[in-house]
């Protein structure tokens, strides 16, 4: 039981790592923009059946794919930015309605073009075991992304830290107004903000290509779990989004092993709703800002 | 001229909340706004540095149209603004704020001219605090012009940033902007009510009520223009 317990909470890390990726991109864009893109866990799906096209027609191992699901998902990611740059009022009610139709869209346009078959790799490598301190299995796509998604989130937080630009992308966060009062140029932040974002989604989406398998409607779940996992860390808490969604992926795959999976939805929703009523700040949220 | 602005009107559906209002600033001018709550002040502050956009009239920096002009491209140019309530960064440390004020609106971090704000603002002990958790009032308001300072502004618009203030305080920050604009040798535009600082502060005041200007002139001849008295009083002037 023990051994079971333990396999869970590895393989709940795991996941979190790539949840973390996709929970970053949703929490950058509604920092700069204040916009819950709805649209976003489509455009992790968009990459994932990019990197499943390359594989499948053009024989491309799913991490070499990820240039060209990189170009195609950070160019639609600019095409949701345009069409949000659009709405003159009301942007932070009005973006819901409009990504929420961009996601159905989306998730239809897959589905025309890809069917509602599932997928995942066809290369034998990533799905290959690997055992770590002999009780602990693991794919070895779920090692790769789980890596990389640890050190973009890192990245990210490094840029967001130290560059300057990420310090405008945090002070229009912090003060949109004020920010525009210091020379910062707020469309060049949520620019950036939305292209950052593309990336995450891409590299989560060719991860769960790759771990997991995919099929048209899983978008909308995604979206979900990266706001879950955003509310979980507080707003604007790298090393929170991370946890937060290392929590949820544990919690998700402590209830498949001791429960059932037909609840691995539910636990999220539960963890979300005693966060929100515990601390409405989130985990690792600001309680009270001053000023 | 340094600002010119000619029959300045912003409207609010039916509320007129500055109506046709006409002055200008050579460079280096200092000029006191003042009026009575209500008054506009705060719109047209608003209207220059481009958080409203105007209804009607013309506004012109250094000669540029600023009416069409984006607010960070009016930071670029050369306006810097404070608010009433402060308006710290709250991710950033306060030298951080400086710091991306001056990138962002001058093109470069001029470390030398930060170091010397955060010492003339007597902000240096706190230069990497937290901006948001870590500063008394005083030094908000000076952190609020520590940012408006690190654009390089010509122009330096100061939105009650004496208010709440105790006596010794407001008296330390009089002399503090004393300071920064003989040092920098900004145009001030200033909105107070306490009129102890307009006119220390002020050689030209200009008085709004009801976003229509009223008076135009030194401290002394404002302040007794009978006009001025009934828009303070409500009543007539003594």
């Amino acid at each position: 039981m023990i051994d079971l317990v333990a396999q869970s909470l590895f393989s709940g890390v795991l996941s979190g790592a790539y949840y973390a990726l996709i929970a970053l991109g949703l929490a950058l864009v509604f920092g700069t923009m204040r916009v819950i893109n709805l649209a976003h866990g489509e455009l992790v799906l968009l990459g994932a059946y990019i990197s499943y096209t390359a594989e499948e027609k053009l024989g491309l191992d799913p991490l070499a794919s990820l240039p060209l699901a990189l170009t195609l998902v950070v160019a639609t990611a600019m095409a949701v930015y345009y069409l949000i740059s659009l709405i003159k009022t009301d942007r932070e009610l009005n973006s819901l309605i409009l990504t929420f139709g961009i996601g159905v869209i989306l998730t239809n346009a897959v589905l025309m073009i890809w069917s509602a078959d599932i997928h995942s790799t066809t290369t034998p490598w990533y799905h290959d075991a690997t055992i770590l301190f002999d009780t602990l299995f693991a794919m070895q796509a779920e090692l790769v992304f789980a890596a990389l998604g640890i050190v973009l989130v890192g990245a990210v937080w490094w840029w967001l830290e130290k560059s300057w630009y990420g310090r405008a992308l945090r002070a229009v966060a912090s003060n949109r107004d004020a920010a525009k009062l210091m020379g910062v140029n707020p469309q060049l932040t949520e620019v950036l903000s939305f292209a950052v974002s593309g990336l995450l989604a891409t590299v989560a989406g060719v991860a769960i290509y790759t771990a997991k398998v995919i099929q048209p409607s899983l978008g909308h779940h995604l979206t979900v779990k990266a706001f879950i996992i955003t509310v979980l860390a507080g707003m604007g808490s790298v090393p929170g989004v991370l946890l937060g969604a290392v929590l949820l992926g544990v919690v998700e795959s402590l209830t498949v092993t001791l429960a059932s999976s037909a609840l691995q939805e539910l636990a999220g929703m539960v963890l979300f709703l005693v966060v929100l009523l515990l601390m409405p700040s989130g985990l690792f949220g600001r309680a009270k800002r001053r000023g | 001229m340094l600002l010119d602005l000619d029959g300045i009107t912003v409207a609010f559906g039916g509320l007129i909340a500055v109506g046709d209002v006409t002055f200008a600033m050579a460079e280096g001018d200092v000029l006191g706004l003042v009026g009575p709550n209500g008054a506009g002040k705060t719109t047209l502050f608003n209207a220059v540095s481009g958080l409203v956009r105007p209804t009607r009239g013309q506004a012109r920096f250094l000669g540029r149209d600023l009416v069409a002009m984006p607010i960070h491209a009016r930071a670029r140019a050369g306006i810097g603004r404070t608010f009433q309530v402060p308006q710290p960064m709250h991710e950033l440390t306060v030298r951080e704020n400086l710091m991306v004020a001056s990138r962002f609106a001058t093109g470069r971090i001029d470390r030398e001219r930060i170091a010397e704000i955060l010492d003339l603002l007597k902000l240096g002990h706190k230069a990497d605090a937290d901006a948001a958790t870590s500063l008394a009032l005083t030094e908000q308001k000076a952190l609020e012009v520590g940012k408006a300072l690190a654009t390089n502004p010509k122009l330096l618009m100061l939105d009650e940033v004496l208010a709440g203030l105790e006596t010794a305080g407001k008296r330390a920050f009089m002399h503090t902007l004393a300071e920064v604009r003989q040092r920098y040798g900004l145009g001030l535009l200033i909105i107070e009510h306490d009129i102890e600082t307009i006119t220390r502060l002020c050689p030209r005041v200009v008085v709004l009520n009801f976003g229509r200007l009223i008076a135009e002139g030194s401290p002394d001849h404002v302040f007794n223009d009978p006009e001025v008295i009934r828009s303070y009083t409500g009543g007539e002037a003594a």
